[in-house]
């Protein structure tokens, strides 16, 4: 046996997935090799140390995301779940519907890089888009900061969460979804409808959220609005302070 | 009141409540549910009146005007109204059932030894939280939140808000979990090693207040960050005039849940 | 009766999918063990993890029983990880202190000197490992870590088994050379 013959053996004789004649002879070379010999040893020692660097644990954090992911698949309508094809395998079944016989094997091409970054973030919008709908608060508040890290261009979650803003039964609940508007802020449709929330809103501290969020977007066509509120007098104190505060911002 | 499927998922509703509200979780099976009238001393069943027939699907036990208390679908919801007498109800649920409480007016909310989910809201009056063992999202818009956890769960966010009122909040001293903290007016006072994510300091602004003085406030968008114990599942603080307080919990000798 | 990762993806590929947790929750460490030895990174590891499984999902008609699981999962494993990279520009952050993350001993050793030199040379060998260029680390992790053998690494990485052996071999050549160069570089 060669040296260069033994090298090849190394990896299977670590993983010991060598038969016994090659076990045999890789022994008989490597006990006259001075070259091999060592190497062996040295590369084998490290080999084995490998197994026991200690494994990385992911945190807490990972399994719920999975299991909002699992459920936002499966609350989908079963349509919706159909996963995307590409023009093959479409074209595929159109034909196997016109009656030609289509090789099995016709499998989705490696979808385009842009598609699959659309997906990632569809994967984003599914999850959000279920959680917010569920029954329970803690649900829809993990709802609004998945919508956070939507894209900025998805009008669906921007609909779901002004949908939050304006009707959710909990407080707390517009509150987050107000906060996470701060990422949509370069939308015309999401400051106007904010903006409409504004005077609809029950709760001070979601007025005085949203009055700091239109003077984040320095959008004065909040004015005649927040004047409004600042003249009426069932408007909280507090409330009419921080939109004196905002009207000054917005000169 | 029975749930229709005692093993399934149960849910207690006190909805629009016009009263004070106590709810504690126990041992057994049912929703209990006792209530005084203003002023009267001790539990009273009060007298029933022929009613208007439930909704269909829904059971109602009793049939009072002054509490309405129905099940549908494994959710109890019991209501009042505001011409109501009664002011106060104590109800005992199953331990692990989520509860959604709406007080408008009345001057407490207490649950205590719940491990399903809490939801609570007072317009103005306490949200007092003791021996919560699952998420909590609480709010009150006059009057303090206070409360104590035995858990944080790893998967659930939690949140808690007040207008005018103070947030107090006691956790496990090893708890994970990330803060998300905003006081507009008021300080924010912990005993945790929380390590805040480094970013631009508060903007302090000085704004007219109704009296013509000038007063100082933390500007809003310096919502400050934190983790404990490496970080975990996401809890936010807000109010607008309160303080913020959130401090490690005494570990609490072992108390059995009352039996039943 | 244990059911098999194939038997599992199939149903799943049929529509029943919380078959997935069970394929989830014996896979998700191992995969995360898996980017974050490539990616350098715990928190982009995570991501990764979500993404593949939400993959996974997404393209499971396309999932053929008579081929492994792991190797499909892995091949979509690579290719995420490729998209990821090259959406953030290959750029890791705060890598440095990564590298120097400490190495906790999980295993029983004996004495506490024993203990403290074996604890010593994991950490240079992991430093060292991360340190690998990338075609090297990988395939040093798919067999080491992930316990792949190597026709189904092979079957991954889209080559034969013979030149998965000879890659394993060179790639612990590699990861020697920077191993020793490091121990010189800390007894200087």
């Amino acid at each position: 046996m060669t040296c260069g013959q033994a090298k090849r053996l190394f990896a299977d004789h670590w993983s010991q997935s060598l038969s016994a004649d090659q076990e045999i002879a890789l022994e008989a070379h490597l006990g006259g090799c001075d070259v091999c010999r060592p190497e062996a040893d040295r590369l084998g020692a490290l080999w084995s140390d490998l197994a026991r660097l200690p494994a990385e644990e992911p945190g807490p954090g990972l399994r719920p995301r999975f299991y909002d992911l699992l459920r936002g698949a499966r609350s989908q309508p079963a349509s919706a779940n159909k996963p995307q094809m590409s023009w093959r395998i479409a074209a595929g079944i159109a034909l196997l519907a016109a009656g030609v016989p289509i090789g099995y094997a016709l499998r989705p091409k490696d979808p385009e890089l842009a598609q699959l970054r659309e997906e990632v973030s569809s994967m984003r919008q599914l999850v959000a888009l279920s959680l917010l709908q569920q029954q329970s608060a803690s649900e829809r508040l993990r709802g609004v900061s998945w919508a956070y890290r939507a894209e900025p261009s998805d009008s669906e979650v921007l609909r779901a969460l002004l949908d939050r803003v304006n009707s959710d039964p909990n407080v707390n609940v517009r509150l987050a979804a107000v906060d996470a508007l701060h990422a949509f802020g370069s939308s015309d449709a999401a400051r106007k409808a904010v903006l409409g929330s504004l005077e609809k809103q029950d709760a001070p501290l979601v007025q005085v959220a949203i009055v700091d969020l239109l003077v984040d977007l320095h959008d004065r066509d909040a004015k005649p609005v927040l004047r409004r509120m600042a003249r009426n007098v069932s408007t909280d104190a507090g409330v009419r302070q921080r939109v004196q505060w905002a009207l000054e911002k917005l000169q | 009141m029975p749930f229709s499927n005692p093993a399934g998922a149960h849910k207690l509703v006190v909805d629009a409540f016009y009263g004070n509200v106590t709810v504690k979780g126990y041992q057994g099976q049912d929703v209990v549910i006792e209530y005084t009238r203003g002023g009267s001393a001790g539990p009273n069943r009060g007298r029933r009146k022929p009613e208007e027939p439930p909704p269909p699907g829904m059971r109602r036990i009793g049939g009072n005007r002054d509490l309405e208390v129905t099940e549908s679908a494994n959710t109890v919801t019991v209501k009042n109204n505001i011409l109501s007498a009664v002011s106060n109800v104590v109800i005992q649920t199953p331990a692990d059932t989520s509860v959604t409480v709406k007080v408008i007016s009345g001057r407490s909310i207490d649950i205590d030894n719940l491990s399903g989910e809490i939801e609570a809201h007072n317009m103005n009056g306490t949200v007092k939280i003791t021996n919560a063992s699952g998420a909590v999202v609480a709010h009150s818009m006059n009057g303090n939140v206070t409360a104590s956890l035995n858990r944080v769960p790893a998967d659930k966010m939690m949140s808690f808000s007040t207008f005018n009122g103070d947030i107090d909040v006691s956790l496990p001293a090893d708890s994970k979990a990330t803060f998300k903290m905003r006081a507009d007016n008021g300080d924010i006072f912990s005993d945790f090693d929380v390590k805040l994510e480094g970013q631009s300091a508060p903007q302090i602004v000085e704004e007219k207040d109704n009296k013509g003085g000038i007063r100082r406030r933390v500007r809003r968008d310096g919502t400050q960050t934190g983790s404990i114990n490496g970080g975990g599942p996401e809890m936010q603080f807000t109010t607008f005039d309160g303080r913020i307080v959130i401090h490690k919990k005494q570990a609490p000798a072992p108390t059995p849940a009352p039996a039943r | 009766m244990i059911a098999t990762d194939n038997f599992l993806m199939a149903r799943v590929g049929a529509g029943e999918l919380s078959k997935l947790a069970v394929l989830f929750e014996r896979h998700h460490r191992a995969l995360f063990r898996y980017f974050v030895s490539m990616t350098r990174s715990r928190e982009t590891a995570e991501d990764l993890v979500q993404d593949v499984f939400f993959r996974m999902l997404r393209y499971r008609a396309s999932y053929d029983p008579e081929r492994p699981f792991a190797a499909w999962m892995y091949q979509i494993a690579r290719r995420a990880s490729l998209d990821q990279a090259q959406k953030r520009g290959a750029e890791v952050v705060g890598i440095e202190g990564f590298l120097d993350r400490p190495v906790e001993l999980v295993s029983p050793s004996p004495g506490p000197e024993e203990r403290a030199s074996r604890g010593q040379r994991l950490a240079l060998l992991r430093r060292a490992l991360d340190r690998l260029p990338e075609e090297k680390r990988e395939i040093l992790v798919l067999a080491r870590f992930q316990g792949m053998k190597y026709e189904a690494i092979a079957e991954v990485l889209g080559c034969e088994a013979a030149a998965v052996k000879v890659r394993v071999y060179r790639a612990m050549r590699a990861l020697e050379q920077i191993y020793f160069a490091l121990e010189k570089e800390k007894a200087s």
